[in-house]
């Protein structure tokens, strides 16, 4: 090949890729050359008629090279959901901090009489559930900050075992919050059944407005709103983690992305949740925690926050002064206990 | 030496060396204690009531299976569990075979992997809880017993966030954890897995001679 040859070879070549790069937009004018390739990747994702495609992989969506459809709901993952959920997951301690600098905890003046609220069942199935979903919880947010929290501070090597410790060990835990979930739901369902008295409870907001303590049995609108909440997005989320625990048996891939939807924001919607009930389960309210701990609560807690539970409880004669000595001996076990059985 | 090659190495060493001089060592003074020779004449066999000392104590006496419900499944769920963890995960299998003894055995399909993992889970923080809040395990229960709890807890939590078996780090954290439980196992009460043989045969063996049958 002489010069000239080489020289013609070369400027064909720089036109043709010259072509190919203005593929992307229509030409101003002249003859349009279409890229071969352009069809081609059109077919890859399937856009327009997706033409079905077959292949000797079993598996959901195995003929399908590019979804779509999955990189839109990244996207919007990325940019709405992990928005929003940060926005709601800091805005709602910074609510309770508010709250409690201007009311303050309310106070409990003890009566040294007690009355057995919660029995060693309910106590070990509500601690069981709430171990669950606090480490569920934890590894959840940091899968879902991570790449926001922890990446830009101890980056991705850091990040990487982090990840997949965290996905390891909520995907082992998930069905156990199913198992504690039930037996919390059928152990408490029958004193949480709705009555007229939890609205009136809900409209006064527990006594944050207009300043009377409003009625209340066992459980008050409140705890009852905190523990439908709980069996509604609890059951949302274990079904939607099962499914998510054992993709091969989804029917569908846009099962599995509605499952993602719901499973973050069921977790989302109940992390928040769960901020108002430890806060009224520990600072927020004296003397409530030691009723989950040891099962007992003072007869003055009672008589504030419960108060026809309170009088059911006086009518059956189950509040009675402790005797001096056996209030003692309560007091050297440190156990707080009357004993199992006192129900 | 680095941390990964301190774990592997001399710290596995020395906690395979104190468990098993520690657990024989336990055992050895168990045995070596004796008892006081029975003069009484004997009733029943020794042997017999030994067996059943053993194997009765796997149920609970009659009248107290109701009290003990909880008791009962968290432990067998939790010990169930943990023994098939043990030896039949699938990654303690290999460990079995390439660092221990040269020889592996089938492991547990993943199914039956994950299903005892979320028993023995289940069961352990089943009775930890029941520890803390029952006040009468409160009341006896020393921080012996919390720390075998925890640290058997952290065994089995490094070692469900190594299963990806994709990070050195996790399966490194998992083999540390281990290698110190390894070491407190001798001093502490979770020799029970070994002394709970000794203690029914003995307990057994001293009724059944005396023709006492629980």
């Amino acid at each position: 090949m002489n010069a000239y040859g080489l020289l013609w070879g070369l400027l064909l070549a720089l036109l043709s890729t010259a072509a190919q790069a203005q593929n992307d937009t229509p030409p101003q004018s002249g003859i349009w050359i279409p890229n071969p390739g352009a069809d081609l990747w059109k077919a890859v994702r399937q856009r327009g008629q997706p033409e079905p495609s077959t292949t000797q992989v079993q598996g959901l969506d195995s003929n399908q090279l590019i979804n779509v459809a999955g990189e839109k709901f990244r996207d919007w993952r990325r940019e709405r959901f992990i928005r929003y959920a940060a926005y709601l997951l800091a805005g709602v301690p910074v609510v309770i901090l508010i709250f409690h600098l201007l009311h303050g905890a309310m106070k409990l003046e003890p009566s040294g009489r007690k009355l057995l609220r919660f029995d060693l069942y309910d106590r070990v199935a509500h601690w069981l559930l709430a171990t669950v979903f606090l480490f569920l919880a934890f590894t959840g947010l940091l899968m879902l900050f991570g790449r926001f929290v922890i990446v830009p501070w101890l980056g991705l090597d850091a990040f990487s075992p982090i990840a997949s410790a965290s996905k390891e060990g909520h995907n082992l835990f998930g069905p156990l919050f199913l198992v504690a979930l039930l037996w919390v739901f059928l152990r408490f369902v029958a004193r949480n059944l709705p009555a007229w008295r939890d609205v009136v409870w809900l409209l006064k907001g527990g006594g944050v407005l207009g300043g009377e303590h409003p009625s209340a049995g066992f459980f008050n609108g409140g705890e009852k709103l905190w523990f439908w909440s709980l069996a509604v997005f609890g059951l949302l989320l274990s079904l939607s983690g099962l499914l998510l625990d054992f993709p091969s048996y989804a029917p569908s891939r846009e099962l599995l992305v509605l499952a993602l939807v719901v499973h973050g924001a069921a977790a989302v919607i109940l992390v928040a949740f769960s901020f108002g009930h430890i806060y009224m389960g520990t600072a927020g309210v004296e003397g409530t925690l030691e009723g989950m701990r040891d099962g007992t609560v003072d007869a003055n807690w009672a008589r504030q926050h419960h108060d026809q539970w309170y009088d059911e409880m006086v009518r059956e004669g189950r509040l009675e002064a402790l005797p001096e000595a056996q209030e003692n001996r309560v007091d050297e076990t440190g156990t707080g206990q009357l004993g199992e059985g006192r129900t | 030496m680095t941390l990964a090659e301190l774990v592997d190495g001399p710290l596995w060493t020395v906690a395979l060396s104190v468990f098993v001089a520690g657990v024989a060592w336990r055992l050895l003074v168990l045995i070596g204690t004796g008892w006081k020779r029975d003069l009484s004449h004997p009733r029943s066999g020794s042997l017999g009531g030994a067996i059943r000392g053993v194997v009765g104590r796997f149920l609970p006496r009659q009248g107290m299976a109701g009290r003990l419900r909880l008791h009962l499944v968290a432990g067998y769920l939790f010990h169930l569990g943990l023994f098939a963890l043990l030896f039949f995960a699938a990654p303690h299998v290999d460990f079995y075979r390439d660092r221990l003894f040269g020889f592996g055995w089938t492991p547990l399909p993943h199914w039956a992997f994950v299903l005892a993992a979320e028993a023995a889970f289940l069961g352990l923080m089943l009775l930890w809880l029941n520890r803390v809040l029952n006040p009468v395990t409160r009341l006896i229960s020393e921080s012996g017993d919390h720390a075998a709890s925890v640290l058997t807890f952290l065994v089995m939590l490094t070692g469900c966030l190594a299963l990806a078996r994709s990070h050195e780090t996790l399966r490194l954290l998992h083999f540390f954890v281990v290698e110190l439980f390894m070491i407190y196992f001798p001093f502490s009460r979770l020799m029970h897995s070994f002394s709970f043989l000794l203690s029914r045969a003995a307990q057994g063996a001293h009724y059944g001679r005396r023709g006492v049958r629980v």
